[in-house]
This record gives C-alpha cells, structure tokens and sequence, in this order.
C-alpha cells in the first residue's frame, strides 16, 4: 500500500513538523549552548506550518538556524532518503523516518545515530514502550525518537446503519461489534447483515483491513528477528486471508482499492473505514470544509483487538556535522509538549502518555463531535510492537495488495487459489 | 619560439615551422573529437555497459554488491507480472498516443501546405505546447483531469454523464496520459510533416490537378506517399520515446509509482520503482537492459521496413537515423 | 535533445515525372504554381483556430485559474478571463518551495550544459566536416551509432558513479552527464560539411594559418546559425528534464521541474490549485520568453532538421 504509507507519512510529517509548533515548554533546555553559529537541516514529510516553531526554537537558541525541507507525501520522503543513503552524503541533520520503511533503514543502521549516545534514555519513560522499542534497532541501537503513532479506531456512517436497521449510536456500535471483545468474525457478521438489509457494499476494499490484522499480529509479514519471513506457513494469516476472499465472494467490499473515493463516499456506496488517527483528515478531505452532516462518527473499536497503523520517527544522520545539537533538536521535536500541539492542528496522535493527556478533551466536529483524543488513547493501549521487516510495505504493497484487487473483482474467487497467487508473487518479489 | 632564441638560420626555422604545421595538421584532429568520445564514453557508454554488470548481479541500493547470479534478474523480471503489465501500459499509452497524433500532425501539416495568411504564425501557435515541460503538462492535466473538479468534470456534469475516475481506472488514465502527450507533441510532429510535405515538387500536383484529381483525390495519391518517409520516422521516433516514457506517468499520482494498482506504470516507471523504492539495482539494471533491447530491436525493425520501402520506390528516402530525435515523451 | 535530423539526401532539385523539355515547363511552372498552392477557405482557418485554441487552453486555462482562486477549476463553463490573484498566488510559490534557488539552478544547469554541448558538438562536428584524419569514417559512424542509445538507461551506474564522486545533491551531477551529446556532433558535422568549402580550409591552411586558427576564423563564423539552433535546443531540452535531475537533486537545492513536482504534491489532500498552476505558469515563462525571442528559429530548426541534409 504505497498510497497508504505516503499518507501516514504525510501525517506523520505533520507530526514532525507540529511537534514544533508548540512552543512554550521546551524540555529540553539546558546542555549544549555555546555561541557558535550552527545550521541545523531536517527533513519531514506533510504539510503544515512548521515555520514558527522553527523559529521558536530558534529564538531560545540564538546560534542554531534551521534550514528545514518539508516533502509532501512520504514515498518522496522514503525516497530521497534511500537515494542519499547510498549516496552516503545528502542527508539532512534530521530526518523523519516513516515506520513502514524504519525496517529498511535499520538494515544500514550505521547512516543514522545511536540516539542512545546522546541521552534519549533519559526520557526513555516519556514515551509508550512499544513505540519507543520499535525505535530501536535488535541490536539495541536507538534509530529514532518516536513522533507519533496510528491507533486504529473505526470510521462509520451513522445515518447508513441506522437505515440498515444497525445501532448508530457510537458506543452502541462499539458494543455491537463486540466492545473490548470484537473479533474480525463478528466484524464479518455484522458487514453481511449491512449487506443483506441494504443490497449495499460493507467496506471500500480489504486491504486496510488486511493490514490492520497483521499489525495485530505478534509477528507480522517477518519474525522478531526481522529478518526470517513469517508468511507462507502462517496459518493465522492464512485463516484470515480466507475469510476475506469469503467476504469479497460474499460482496461486502466495494472494489475500491483506492484513497480517491471522495464521491463513492459521498453516495453511500461503503459504510465503514478503518481509521488511524492520521485517516480522519483523509476522511474530512472528502467533503467540503467544515462539512457536519456527512453521517461519519468515530466508534472505540476494531476488530481483533488494538492494532497501530503508521508513526513517524525522527533520526539523526551519522554525516551530520553537528551530530549532538541535531539530536538536541530532534529530541525537543518529539517531546510531549510538542507531539500536543501537533495532534491539536493536524490528527497525528501523540506517541507519549503525557502528549495524549495534553489532547485527551479533544473532539471531533466532522465526526459527529467524537471524542476523539480519548478514543485514540483507548485505542492506543495493548498494541504490539511488531518487528517490521526490510520488505514489509514492498509486501503489502505488491504481494496482498495486487491479489485483494483480483479478488475484489472477482477474477479470483477461492481462497486456496488466491493464497497461492499472492506466495508465487511473494516468492518472486522477495524469495 | 625556440628556434628563434637559439638564432638559427631562417631556413631550418621555416623547417621546424613546417614541422609543428604537420604535426598540427595531423593531430589537432584528434583533439577536436577526443572531447566528445572522452566525455561520452565516461556519460554514455560506461553506465550502459556497467548496467550489463550490474544486472548479474545481486545488488541493492543501499548494500551494494552481492553474489554473481548470472542471468536470474533477467529471468526474474521477464517472469514478473508487473514488468508484463508495465509493458502492457506502456504500448497502450503509446498506441493511443501516436495514432490520434500522426492523424492530426498530417492533417494540420496539410492545413498548413497551403498559400496561407500568417504563415509564421500559424507554424509557431501549433509548437507553443512544445515548450512546456512534460512536469507543467502533468501538472496543468491533472486539474483538467480532475475526476472532481476540472474543464472535463464540469463538462461530465453538465451533460449528465457520470464522473471518470481518470486516476483510478486503467484505460482511462491511459487516455488521460496519452493527451498529455498528444498536446505537447501533435504541433511539433505536423511541423516535421509539414517540411516533408513542402518539399514536394509542386509540378506534381500541378499535372495531377490538370488530369482532373480533386484536392483529397492529391492528397491522398501523392502527398501520403511522398511524406511516407517522414511519417515513418515520426512513427519510430515516438516509438522510441513512447517506450521511455515516465514523468507524465510518475506525476500523475505522484504518490505511487504509475497509481494505486499499477493502472499506468510504465517499464521505466518499474524500472525506477525497482531501482529506487524497492532498491533493487540487479534486476532494475536487466530491465533497463531488456528496453534496451526492445529499443534496439525497434530500431533495426524500422530500418528494414524503411529499406524496403527504399527500395520499393525508388525515391529519394532518407536512412532511419531514426533514434536521433527520439526523445517524444521522454523526459 | 529533442531536434530531429535526417541523414543526407540528394540536393539535387527532384525530377518532375514527365522530365519535358526544361526551359518551357520552368515558365509554365511558375504560371501554375499559383494553383498549386491555393488560397485556403473558410475551413481551413476555422480548423486552424480551433487547433489553436486547444493547444493554448491548458496554458492559458493555468494562467487564469494561477491568478484566480482554487474552487474556480470547477465552474462550467470553464473560468477564460485572469483574476487579480496571480501575484499573491506566486508568492505562495516562492513559500512553498524555493523557486528562486530552483531558477537560477536551472539557469546555471541548462546554461552550462547548453554551452558545453554546443562547443564540444562544433569542435568535433568540424573535424568531421571538415578534416582528414585516420579513422575518421568508423569514428562517425560510432557517433551515428550512439545517437541511438537512450542514455537515461544508464542511470544506475551514473548514480553510483555520482555517489562515489559525492556529487549527490550538487549542480554538477546534473551538468556533466549532460555534457556531450552524439546528437549534437552529427548535427554540426551535418551542417558544417555542406555550408564551408574544402577549398576555403585549404587556402586558410596555404596561408600559414594553425588548425585552431583556421577553425576560429573560418570555422566558428560560418556555423553560428546552426549553434545558435543547437543552443535553442540544447537549452530547452536540458531545462525541462526530469528524472536525472530528480534522482540526484536534493528538495533543497531542487531545479525548476523537481520544485514543480514538489509544489505540485503539497497541500496533500486538499492542495491549493491556483497556487499550483500558478507555478506551472511560472515554470512555463522562462521558455515562453525564448519562444516569443526564437520562436521563428526553433520552427525552422524543426523543419529544416526534417528536411536539410
């Protein structure tokens, strides 16, 4: 889903790039100093106004200037960063590094600092262990400090299961499919009711599901190694890879395997969306601003249990010339304040327990005044830091996703046949 | 110079003189054409020779080198759906771009092979698209082919029709791709024509319009077939470059590499994406190297078909150097 | 490189097919030639326009909606008359991106590689126009040859050769592979092998003069118009490149065409598209002021690249 990781990436940038809007506490304060002139470059991904922190920041350290690169869109970002890793020169002092690709980087761990030389273990506690461990390398190198995370809750239309004869209400829904408890079959039950009482789709297309439930799982696409892959003999996976083409058999998906679904969303034509915290602007971005009555709420549940979608982290580059004030910075960027005052403008959601309590009142308007800041801490408890591996997003992105579309378009309909074409890409891709 | 300080007689210094005229004579030469075939072979033939190197090999962008693996990334890539649908996109965007062009280059080259008004006006509004770079094109189509917003959306609209997702379905997009294309490059290539067609003698006409052929009657009989030489290097050279094509492509979702599913990846398109996103220098080296081949092949085809063309008739055609201008919808 | 060049044909004028007695059909000839090339009617001008219209729409549809606001892409029918907006839309480009850096890197890019190319292509086109040297047929004919290679398949190598030269990220990565084409030599050597006679280099060489002499004074005088069209060409297919440049320049140091895809990506789900077009137009002016300056030379560069041998 490379669509899907530029737009968590772009998110997330706006996380990199928010953090720093908040501007009144800066923790870290003290060390460092001296007079000497410095230029502090960073690279992030997303889109909002990251200037004034910049110079925040730079106003309390008069000798830092901060010569900052926003990309749009994290595949540009992942990109240009591969590209200046090989290149072994070009990298920014700071660079926001994706989670789908944080496997990648780890694999040529030596481009970027171990962040543990220069005092991250200090505030280790600030931020939630998983995050803070998916950070680090298996050979306990501290790659980045965490930005933000994407807890997963679920986007629905009210105003469509209400006609479907469905509760509407959010904790009601929640309930409905299970509360605490709610499993993907239960998950697949009430799609089919929707789909029986309506004659309409369930769901725009299984991928985002897909991945939601292998980001529940302990190990994902790679074992905790990071290095063995976990697919082929993966009954687990392979149980719920044939409940999805059951599904799809069954026309609870609407064959839209895309992000520009604005106008099928608009009509009706899908009634739930799973949702990260960086989805909801996606979501949003369909309709007209300051749009209320799209019937989209925000319900506290998933299927399956907790799962994380996205995150960004913040590295520093080892050719930076300024290694320690560059880490300085980065730290200040992710601290809770920082990741506050981001989620406050943007959506991406804290990655620190104290940055949640920061947004724990916020609500939703375009979600029928969701509560979304509690939501998203609910939702962000008992997730797993799963051990991404070099290939994952090249695994979601051209193994499952191509055969979901072949499914969804009906091109491929049993299971068995399905799961074999998706090991021969598999094979082919990465064997 | 040195003769002259060592005050030699003028005679063995008019001797010398000859000499360095010599060896200027016979050298500088040399000197005028080793820049270029220094600098090429260091820019132009090193890297296509080393992409051979490269693509038997397991090598990753960020790694570098591993094991020898002899032809595997070959056999890799030409077993890999995704080079097979990057192919299939790239002549579908070609095909659509080069027909409804060559119809409409030669029938404006046509339009433009008459006593007209404002010549050099008229020659130079049909290569005004020719000047912005296929980036802005993509940029500017993209809101033209807006699935939501946009001159076609609101025409959609208008007469009731439903919207077209122009990024999300296969054909479509190709339509969408190839009128990019087609926009920058019609007025370019009726320019080419046109040059083919003034360059037919006018006597020609002159007796055919006196045995009485009407004017679609000539342009069918005479004009088509003296041009045929240029149309069929205007066929080849966007081959070419319809082969390579990947800016308006890679910026249409600039977000993926050729949309969400593939729809309009072209092969360098893949080949990028394996080099850079997938960071896969081996195999994208051997894709590099079968579009080369493909290239090659295109080429020598032309050549042959051009020959017995030449052949056939015996006017004055000219050699496929077809290659040289190749660069239609490269970028 | 985007010029076109065919190989050599006969000058000689072309044989009319039924070959009569010359003198008589040359004045019979001009009486007709009236007929041959007609006044165009109605239609043609009426189709002519139309052709207009569509290839200066999306330019100028780019202009208007740059100087307007982003929910005017949508109003049917489509938005024809500027608003007052262009300015404060570019502004925004130069906010967005840094468009003034990204200028003057194309200039400074397209301006070197032009005048590289140019200078290397007439020195060695001259030689094969003009002088005899040992090897001088198989030299050209590798010349003809590469013109066929599609130098940017050798992008692999050319970036690890720039990795390894740690020019990522500099104006240099993009100039240098840009420095030589075999386009270029053909081109003058085509040019040049017809336009100065052998005799001129042989009276030049009798009096004295050194090669380098002969070829400044000779040489370099009698190929400025064919420079001057290379240039044109050198120079605009060198400023609307884009993948090299994309893969070597750095977003902060970006050339016009990566600053554009950059502008073009931000805003993600809801980007400012005035401000976008805005940029596109931006990016269109310089060229747009070469057209308007050279445009009768860059159509009778295509037309006689067609025809000329």
């Amino acid at each position: 889903m490379n669509s899907s990781r530029s737009r968590i990436a772009a998110s997330v940038a706006g996380a990199a790039a928010l953090a720093l809007i908040a501007t009144g506490c800066s923790t870290g304060g003290g060390g460092g100093g001296g007079d000497e002139k410095i230029t502090l470059s960073i690279t992030t991904f997303g889109t909002m106004g990251v200037d004034a922190s910049y110079e925040k920041y730079m106003e309390e350290n008069p000798n830092i200037t901060i010569e900052a690169t926003n990309l749009e869109g994290g595949g540009a970002a992942r990109d240009d960063a591969y590209a200046k890793i090989a290149a072994g020169t070009g990298l920014s002092d700071i660079v926001a590094i994706e989670e789908g690709w944080l496997g990648t980087i780890a694999e040529v761990s030596d481009s970027f600092v171990d962040l543990s030389d220069y005092g991250i273990e200090d505030v280790k506690d600030t931020w939630l262990e998983w995050k803070y461990d998916q950070g680090t390398t298996t050979d306990g190198k501290v790659l980045g400090a965490g930005l933000d995370i994407g807890p997963q809750g679920l986007c629905y239309r009210g105003d469509l299961f209400e006609a479907a004869g469905l509760p509407s209400e959010r904790t009601e829904v929640a309930e409905y499919f299970g509360g605490e408890d709610a499993t993907w079959d239960r998950f697949f039950e009430v799609g089919q009711e929707y789909v029986d009482n309506t004659g309409k789709a369930f769901y725009h297309s299984p991928r985002f599901f897909w991945n939601s439930f292998v980001n529940q799982q302990e190990e994902g696409y790679y074992k905790k190694d990071g290095e063995t892959l976990n697919i082929e003999d993966n009954e687990v996976l392979k149980a719920q890879f044939a409940k999805i083409v059951e599904a799809e058999n069954n026309e609870l998906g609407a064959g839209l395997p895309g992000w520009e679904v604005g106008p099928e969303a608009k009509a009706g034509d899908f009634a739930v969306y799973m949702c990260p915290s960086w989805m909801l602007g996606i979501v949003q971005g369909y309709y007209d601003e300051g749009t209320t009555d799209s019937g989209w709420d925000f319900a506290d549940v998933l299927p399956g249990g907790a799962a994380n979608w996205g995150g960004a982290f913040l590295g520093v580059a080892e050719s930076s010339e300024h290694k320690e004030e560059a880490a300085k910075l980065a730290l200040w960027l992710a601290s809770p304040e920082q990741q506050g005052a981001a989620f406050e403008v943007a959506g991406p959601f804290p990655s620190t327990p104290e940055g949640q309590k920061l947004v724990a009142d916020t609500t939703n308007a375009f979600f029928n005044d969701a509560p979304v800041g509690e939501i998203f801490a609910a939702r962000s408890e008992g997730v797993i830091a799963q051990v991404k591996g070099p290939e994952d997003s090249n695994i979601q992105d051209n193994v499952f996703g191509p055969v979901f579309d072949r499914v969804s378009q009906g091109e491929v309909t049993d299971p068995d046949e399905a799961w074999d074409e998706a090991m021969e890409l598999l094979n082919q891709l990465v064997g | 110079m040195i003769s002259s300080t060592l005050g030699r007689p003028a005679r063995s210094e008019l001797t010398f003189r000859q000499k360095v005229s010599r060896f200027d004579y016979t050298f500088s030469p040399f000197l005028y054409v080793a820049p270029f075939f220094i600098l090429f072979a260091l820019i132009g033939v090193f890297p296509i020779a080393y992409t051979l190197n490269v693509s038997l090999y397991d090598w990753h962008l960020l790694k570098g080198q591993g094991d020898f693996v002899g032809l595997a990334n070959y056999a890799s890539v030409l077993s890999d759906p995704f080079f097979w649908n990057a192919f299939g996109n790239t002549v579908s965007i070609f095909l659509l771009s080069a027909i409804p062009q060559l119809v409409v280059a030669t029938g404006i080259a046509a339009l433009l092979d008459q006593a007209i008004r404002g010549k050099t006006f008229w020659r130079m509004s049909i290569l005004l698209p020719y000047i912005v770079a296929p980036v802005a094109v993509t940029v500017i189509f993209l809101q033209i082919f807006n699935q939501y917003h946009g001159p076609i959306a609101g025409l959609l609209e208008l007469f009731g029709l439903d919207p077209i997702r122009w990024a999300f379905d296969v054909f479509p997009s190709h339509v969408a791709i190839a009128s990019m294309v087609n926009w920058r490059w019609t007025g370019y290539n009726a320019l080419l024509l046109l040059a083919a067609m003034q360059a037919v003698p006018r006597d020609v006409y002159e007796s055919a319009a006196l045995d009485g052929a009407n004017k679609i009657r000539r342009f069918w009989s005479i004009t088509i077939p003296m041009i045929r030489p240029t149309l069929i290097f205007v066929v080849i050279t966007a081959t070419i470059g319809g082969l390579q094509i990947f800016t308006e492509p890679k910026l249409f979702d600039g977000r993926t590499n050729g949309g969400g599913d593939r729809q309009f990846q072209t092969i360098v398109l893949y080949l990028y994406e394996l080099a850079f996103p997938r960071r896969d220098f081996g195999r994208a080296s051997a894709t590099a190297w079968i579009l080369f081949l493909i290239i090659v092949l295109v080429g020598l085809i032309s050549y042959a078909i051009t020959r017995a063309i030449r052949t056939a008739d015996v006017k004055p055609t000219r050699i496929s150097a077809a290659s040289v201008g190749a660069q239609q919808g490269e970028s | 490189m985007t010029a076109t060049v065919t190989t050599p044909r006969s000058s000689k004028p072309p044989k009319s097919p039924s070959a009569p007695d010359r003198r008589i059909v040359d004045a019979e000839r001009r009486a007709k030639r009236k007929r041959a090339y007609e006044r165009p009617g109605v239609l043609t001008y009426a189709l002519l326009i139309a052709f207009f219209v569509g290839s200066a729409f999306p330019l100028w549809w780019s202009f208007v909606i740059g100087s307007r606001q982003s929910s005017d892409t949508n109003l049917v029918p489509p938005a024809v008359l500027p608003g007052p907006n262009f300015l404060s839309n570019a502004a925004k480009v130069f906010d967005t991106v840094p468009f003034l850096q990204a200028l003057l890197n194309s200039i400074v890019i397209s301006g070197a590689i032009t005048i590289s190319v140019v200078f290397f292509s007439t020195l060695a086109g001259y030689a094969f126009a003009k002088l005899r040297f040992r090897g001088r047929t198989g030299m050209l004919l590798a010349v003809i040859a590469t013109m066929a290679i599609p130098t940017q398949l050798g992008i692999i190598p050319l970036f690890m050769l720039m990795a390894e030269w740690q020019w990522i990220g500099t104006l240099q990565a993009v100039i240098v592979p840009g420095m030589v084409t075999a386009f270029g030599v053909f081109f003058m050597r085509q040019y040049l092998v017809d336009v100065i006679p052998d005799e001129l280099i042989e009276a030049a060489r009798m009096d004295g003069a050194s090669m380098w002499g002969t070829f400044r004074h000779v040489a370099l005088p009698a190929a400025r118009p064919a420079m001057a069209v290379l240039a044109l060409f050198t120079f605009m297919a060198a400023w609307t490149d884009y993948l090299w440049p994309m893969l070597v320049l750095s977003p902060r140091n970006p050339s016009v065409q990566t600053a554009l895809a950059a502008l073009s990506a931000s805003g993600g789900q809801n980007p400012d598209n005035a401000m976008v077009l805005a940029g596109a137009v931006l990016s269109v002016i310089p060229l747009l002021i070469l057209f308007f300056v050279a445009g009768k030379q860059l159509v009778a560069g295509i037309m006689q690249g067609a025809v000329k041998g």
